[in-house]
């Protein structure tokens, strides 16, 4: 397929034409991947991204980053505090507001107490809430990064969380679309981005890049992974290798007709990768193939851990066969499940008892098996939640400092980045924008962040981030 | 080899005493200056009086004086500047500061002596680019005259365009292509159908002179045409019905379809591209009371968004900006614009067009519920709204010291941009007065009065027929107060005369006081029904003292305002913000509205914008040929090159303004041109054709089209026989309406519904569709070979192609198969090759199924397999 990677620059050429003019160009990264062959260098630490992603926002204070002062101040107001200056109209300016007179995302003035203790963890004693004991039992392989920042005040930082664009900005293609851009495919027979669960606010991610770079959705089920995975009408497997076969063999009877269609041969292509998938994905999501050890690792006994253990289960098969990017959303509903503007001692408890043993299951998994250093997992939320109370008993939206970990790819183990002040308002140490996250996934990846860019698609300085260097190992 | 390299590079260090020894201007310095320098220091603009465009500029400096000394690098500010650490100082001001060895290049530059290149010609003044130059009559290559659009008595001038350029470039045309592929693309482009067998048969028998004229004027004359070629300006002006969370309303509007259907109506009337502009842009303004022509201005109401007015116009500039001017306006909202010649006030000054308006929905005639149907348009809700600058494009920021005037960029403005406010009739700002309105009104009371009366047989509850009566007393004064209102406020209007103004309003009051009491008072009695049915309920007897209360300051309030009446308001303002009350989205609509997009449309029509038609002409153009003539369909600033063939396109937009702005004349002029008719298989191109123009800039040949996803769909429904050709009506929900039939373009298509089918082939992007992607991926294949769809059509295929006469053998199924779905018959190893998979599928099935179905499934899936052949979803 060399000669596809000749005429690459007219491509590109092409793909300036506006919005979703990326023509012929769509084709060549899945088509053209040898092993690891990408479009830049690709000498990285790490091959694969795990990336889940709690929707709905994730409390930091009573996660990642507790923050016993809210006990001391508990029924004060913020103003009451030493801290009243947190609340300074200059230092809230950076969020844009999508929702006006929304009820939420709302300053939140009265302290509210934390809901859970904590507890220190590994050698770094990094301090994790006792809603995950598991994955704080694997703080030597986190880096934790307690001081993101984001502008969107609403659920709508999700967007922002993967593309770096807030939601009233144009939509761009999210990480996972850039990865597989930058770096194609590592097998020739499964698709390079996967995503499962639930997606609300974008639900595309290639953008500008075109629907090739859109993670092809999947789901646990065998029996119906992805969207016309099977006949939706009786055909034996027979008859369908039989269909596949004459067309190829039509196909390339037709090239020779037009031996300069570059579409007709790509199409070719794309029928065996077809072909391919439709037979490998039910078998990668067989999860009878693994050990029951295995399985209970991550939480298939339990009911409340299963279904997002087998997601996580599921991604680790994939990128054992070479998926680069497996994207898990966890939280169901338009806001996503963990948004507890009220009763966040319930649902919080309850959400992190679904997804704590199976990603710390997945971490020691992939560490049992090598695979860590391969693969970097990251565990994301869209914001924080405010430090005050909202409706008695939960908490709002909270853009201004909120915290995320990442493990595995060539990061370090038992760090803690960042901080937020005392009582986890703003990221006050080493500030990180959210797409200082992807910058720092992609070079681990081997790829130069900010050599992702197509002619007529500029991008921000701020949708390239910077690299956490101080993460890496 | 490393190390050769090295010694190489250390060796002219010697010679030259330095590391930047080679350094060349035109190769590393000028580059540099062009990419981050130019915008402020160019033909654009003289920031401090310096211009860096050529190396005489550069040495003349800049008003504060040298910028550079040549072979003195200690002179001059340049290097300074360029290498400052303090942000204020450094240039360029934006982005990152040039590299050390971008640097390091301009230092040896200057210290080699700032060698310039001999005759450097400087930038282009920005009002030369020709883009912004009108179009000019040219003659036509080989014709003496300019032939004015008449294409008879000689070759097609598109053909006349193209060969000379052939002849410049030595380059040889390929011939046509095989009459049954031409009419399978001529189908397809035109209709975005495919010809059934008796149309091919027709076509390829009786093939000859003037065959594809003839068939070009009945395709151009079906409704299928408007169809198509609708879905194409659909994806131009970015059609999305609405979408928001939940019930909640966010982006576009409600039966935004209508809009649709204007367009589809439009291109089968044929009306001109300047009048269909003038009607999306200011349709309210021009003909105020006509449904028919509000419905254009679902082009405005499809950029409504809940949350934020400056999002919502920034996309109504950027895309009107785009999509008729092919100018990025929106890179002018926080400073200058880099390339074009637009300032930041002109953004703002294009956006006061539009400041006015605001998105409301009308009843159309026969319905009353706006849920169920309404018509979204465009009004001037504030005629005199204010425009302000916004410092930085920050909302939070505007200069409300400089109210700014409608108005377009400079260099494009021929003449003083002027408008005025308009005086409206008396049913537009008030749509009540409409007579079917009335009658709609009247017929919905009338129903319910006859739903109450069939209760009232059938009820045998005292309580609730008690409550049932009362409500029925209030209904039936409804007739009489709908009548006296609408009639008393026709006569206020002056709608009516002869009549007695004041008299009408008295009775009008009596009779709507009259209804609504009755109405208060029935209220009373359902609710004390209520409260004697479920005693001791607080909430209902607080309910019913509420409406005691209501009904004393009723009458309080008619004991005072006699003459106090509600009119009939029936349109329904879209919230303005999610703050807006539903009381203020009813107050009276403004008498006047201000003239501006009327004088905006009239500016982007007029013949002497140089943008309009040929941004028209290269859409159309790109959408037969699959690639345009001026590459970037959205930009024809400075960015855009001189197109190679500018000639023709400048000659194509003339054609279309000298024939009214129809399109059906250019649609003609350009698929009966050679060019459009010649062979996409390059097996008989020469090599020379092949290796001077690879990329068929001068249209030598044609390249195969990816049909859209809704040719696709559209293509295997109607091979089947199983697309229902109606045209228009409301929008299909795709998850439910597959069964229905209809042409793709009816389903519902938004951010939140999108028809799964055609979406794994590309469909338009909602946000912005200038040209359609061309993905090529293996799902694709799956949703043809697995999708119920296409099995479903292809057994449908099969069984068609079975019945007819003499198709008892394979062979002649599959001759016919190549024939209807691919447009031409097999070659001998094709249907060698399809008979063995029928031979090996009967094989591989026959022990579970036997006799005709055997047959069929067979057939049906050799028919899949050729839905799934490149060349079905291919125009060849």
């Amino acid at each position: 397929m060399k000669p596809f990677e000749l005429d690459r620059r007219s491509f590109l050429r092409r793909a300036a034409l506006g919005a979703g003019g990326l023509g012929l160009g769509n084709f060549l990264p899945q088509l053209l991947g040898g092993a690891g062959s990408g479009r830049f260098s690709t000498s990285g630490k790490a091959k694969n991204v795990i990336w889940l992603f709690m929707r709905g926002g994730l409390s930091h204070m009573e996660s990642f980053d507790p923050k016993p002062a809210l006990n001391r101040y508990a029924g004060k107001t913020i103003a009451e505090t030493p801290f009243g200056y947190v609340q300074d109209p200059e230092r809230l300016k950076e969020v844009r507001v999508v929702v006006v007179n929304d009820a939420n995302g709302q300053q939140r003035n009265e302290i509210y107490p934390l809901q859970i203790g904590s507890k220190r963890y590994g050698q770094a004693g990094a301090e994790v809430s006792d809603w995950f004991p598991h994955i704080g039992a694997q703080a030597d392989d986190l880096a934790i990064v307690r001081s993101m920042w984001t502008t969107d005040d609403n659920h709508g930082a999700q967007v922002q969380f993967h593309s770096g664009r807030h939601m009233l900005d144009a939509r761009v293609p999210t990480i996972g679309a850039w990865v597989s851009y930058g770096l194609k495919t590592l097998n020739r027979g499964l698709p390079e981005f996967i995503s499962m669960g639930p997606r609300f606010f974008d639900k595309r991610d290639g953008h500008y890049l075109g629907p090739a770079y859109d993670a092809v959705p999947l789901s646990v089920d065998p029996k119906n992974p992805l969207p016309f995975a099977n006949p939706e009408l009786e055909l034996s497997n027979e008859e369908q290798r039989l269909e596949f076969d004459l067309v190829r063999r039509l196909n390339r009877l037709r090239g020779r007709q037009y031996p300069r269609d570059r579409a007709l041969q790509a199409r070719s292509q794309a029928y065996d990768l077809a072909y391919h998938m439709q037979t490998a994905i039910p078998e990668i999501l067989d999860f009878d193939r693994e050990s029951a050890e295995t399985r209970s690792l991550y939480g298939f006994d339990q009911d409340n851990t299963r279904s997002f253990g087998q997601q996580l289960l599921g991604a680790r098969r994939l990128v054992e066969r070479g998926v680069r990017f497996v994207q898990i959303m966890h939280g169901d509903g338009a806001a996503g499940a963990w948004d507890s503007h009220s009763g966040l001692k319930s649902n919080h408890s309850k959400l992190a008892a679904q997804v704590d043993l199976p990603t710390a299951g997945l971490i020691q998994d992939l560490k049992q098996r090598g695979m860590l250093d391969e693969t970097i997992v990251i565990f994301a939320t869209e914001f924080g939640r405010t430090p005050g109370s909202q409706n008695a008993d939960g908490r709002d939206h909270h853009p201004f400092g909120f915290s995320i970990w990442m493990a595995g790819g060539g990061l370090k183990g038992g760090v803690v980045h960042g901080a937020t002040d005392e009582i986890g308002f703003h990221a006050v140490e080493n500030r990180h924008y959210v797409t200082d996250v992807h910058a720092t996934l992609l070079h681990q990846l081997g790829l130069d962040h900010k050599a992702l860019e197509i002619p007529g698609h500029k991008r921000l300085e701020r949708d390239f981030g910077h690299v956490i260097h101080d993460i890496i190992a | 080899m490393k190390r050769l390299v090295s010694i190489f590079a250390l060796s002219l260090c010697l010679v030259q005493g330095s590391l930047f020894a080679a350094v060349d201007y035109l190769r590393d310095v000028k580059p540099v200056l062009k990419a981050r320098c130019y915008a402020c220091h160019g033909a654009l603009k003289q920031k401090a009086g310096l211009r860096v465009d050529t190396v005489a500029f550069l040495l003349e400096g800049a008003r504060s004086g040298d910028v550079l000394v040549p072979g003195n690098e200690g002179a001059g500010t340049l290097l300074d500047r360029i290498s400052s650490d303090d942000l204020d100082e450094r240039m360029p001001p934006e982005g990152e500061a040039l590299s050390g060895e971008e640097i390091g290049w301009i230092r040896e530059w200057i210290r080699g002596g700032a060698q310039a290149p001999e005759s450097e010609s400087p930038e282009l003044d920005p009002a030369d680019h020709w883009a912004f130059q009108m179009p000019l009559r040219k003659p036509i290559p080989g014709r003496s005259g300019t032939g004015e659009g008449n294409s008879s008595g000689g070759r097609n001038p598109i053909d006349a365009f193209i060969a000379a350029a052939h002849e410049e470039h030595g380059l040889e045309a390929l011939p046509s292509i095989a009459p049954e592929l031409l009419v399978r693309r001529l189908y397809l482009d035109l209709i975005g159908l495919p010809p059934t067998h008796d149309e091919r048969q027709q076509f390829v028998a009786n093939f000859a002179l003037g065959s594809v004229e003839r068939l070009v004027e009945t395709l151009l004359a079906t409704p299928q045409y408007g169809e198509r070629w609708g879905r194409h300006w659909m994806d131009v002006w970015r059609y999305s019905d609405w979408y928001g969370l939940g019930a909640q309303l966010r982006n576009s509007q409600k039966h935004l379809w209508h809009w649709r259907d204007w367009i589809v109506d439009s291109l089968n009337q044929d009306k001109g591209y300047d009048r269909m502009i003038q009607e999306m842009l200011a349709g309210d303004e021009l003909a105020p009371t006509d449904q028919a022509t509000l419905r254009a201005t679902g082009f405005l109401a499809r950029n409504y968004y809940l949350f934020n007015r400056n999002t919502w116009l920034e996309q109504t500039i950027e895309h009107t900006g785009q999509a008729f001017l092919g100018l990025t306006l929106q890179c002018a909202k926080c400073h200058d614009h880099k390339y074009d010649p637009i300032t930041q006030k002109e953004y703002y000054q294009f956006r006061a067009f539009f400041e006015p308006h605001q998105i409301r929905l009308d009843p159309v005639p026969g319905v009353t519920d706006l849920e169920k149907d309404g018509l979204p348009r465009a009004f001037d809700a504030h005629p005199e709204v204010a425009t302000f600058l916004f410092k930085r494009g920050n909302e939070k920021e505007p200069d409300e010291s400089h109210p700014l005037p409608a108005g377009v960029p400079k260099i494009l403005e021929w003449e003083p941009i002027v408008y005025e406010s308009l005086a409206l009739p008396s049913e537009a700002f008030f749509p009540g007065l409409q007579a079917f309105v009335l009658e709609d009104r009247l017929r919905d009371a009338d129903r319910e009065i006859a739903e109450i009366k069939r209760r009232l047989k059938e009820s045998g509850d005292v309580l609730e027929t008690e409550a049932t009566r009362s409500k029925l007393r209030a209904l039936e004064r409804l007739p009489a107060a709908l009548r006296a209102v609408h009639h008393a406020d026709r006569i206020r209007h002056g709608l009516e005369e002869g009549h007695d103004l004041d008299r009408a309003t008295k009775e009008a009051a009596l009779a709507d006081q009259s209804y609504r009491v009755a109405l208060a008072e029935s209220k009373i009695t359902a609710l004390k029904s209520e409260v004697s049915k479920a005693e001791g309920k607080d909430k209902e007897a607080e309910k019913l003292k509420q409406a005691e209360n209501a009904l004393e300051s009723l009458k309080q309030m008619f004991a005072k305002e006699p003459l106090n009446y509600v009119s009939i308001r029936p349109a329904l303002k879209a919230l303005e913000s999610p703050a807006e009350t539903d009381e203020s989205r009813r107050k009276p609509y403004s008498h006047s509205t201000s003239g501006r997009r009327a004088s905006l449309a009239k500016w982007i029509t007029d013949r002497r914008n140089p943008l309009t038609a040929r941004v028209a002409v290269n859409h159309i153009w790109m959408r037969h040929f699959g690639e345009p003539l001026v590459e970037d369909v959205t930009d024809f600033g400075r960015r855009s090159e001189e197109p190679p063939m500018q000639a023709l396109l400048d000659y194509l937009a003339i054609y279309l303004m000298d024939h009214q702005w129809r399109m059906k004349p250019l649609h003609r002029l350009i698929v009966t041109s050679e060019a459009y008719q010649r062979e996409s298989s390059t097996l008989a191109a020469s090599k020379l054709s092949l290796e001077r123009d690879p990329k068929n800039t001068y249209l030598w040949r044609r390249i195969p089209i990816r049909m859209e996803s809704q040719v696709v769909r559209d293509s295997m429904r109607h091979l089947a026989d199983e697309l229902d050709l109606r045209v228009g009506g409301p929008t299909i929900d795709p998850a439910k309406g597959e069964n229905l039939g209809r042409r793709s373009l009816y389903f519902t298509h938004s951010r939140d519904q999108q028809h799964s089918f055609l979406a794994m082939f590309d469909d338009a992007e909602i946000l912005a569709c200038y040209r359609r992607t061309e993905s090529i991926i293996p799902q694709q294949a799956l949703a043809l070979v697995n999708s119920r769809l296409s099995m479903e059509l292809a057994d449908l295929v099969a069984k068609e192609l079975s019945e007819e006469e003499g198709l008892v053998s394979d062979e002649a199924f599959v001759y016919r198969g190549f024939e209807r779905v691919l447009g031409a018959p097999p070659t001998e190893e094709e249907e060698a090759l399809s008979l063995s998979m029928m031979a090996d599928t009967r094989r591989s099935i026959s022990e579970q199924v036997s006799g005709d179905v055997l047959t069929s499934r067979v057939r049906r899936n050799f028919v899949q397999a050729l839905f799934n052949h490149n060349d079905f979803i291919t125009i060849r």
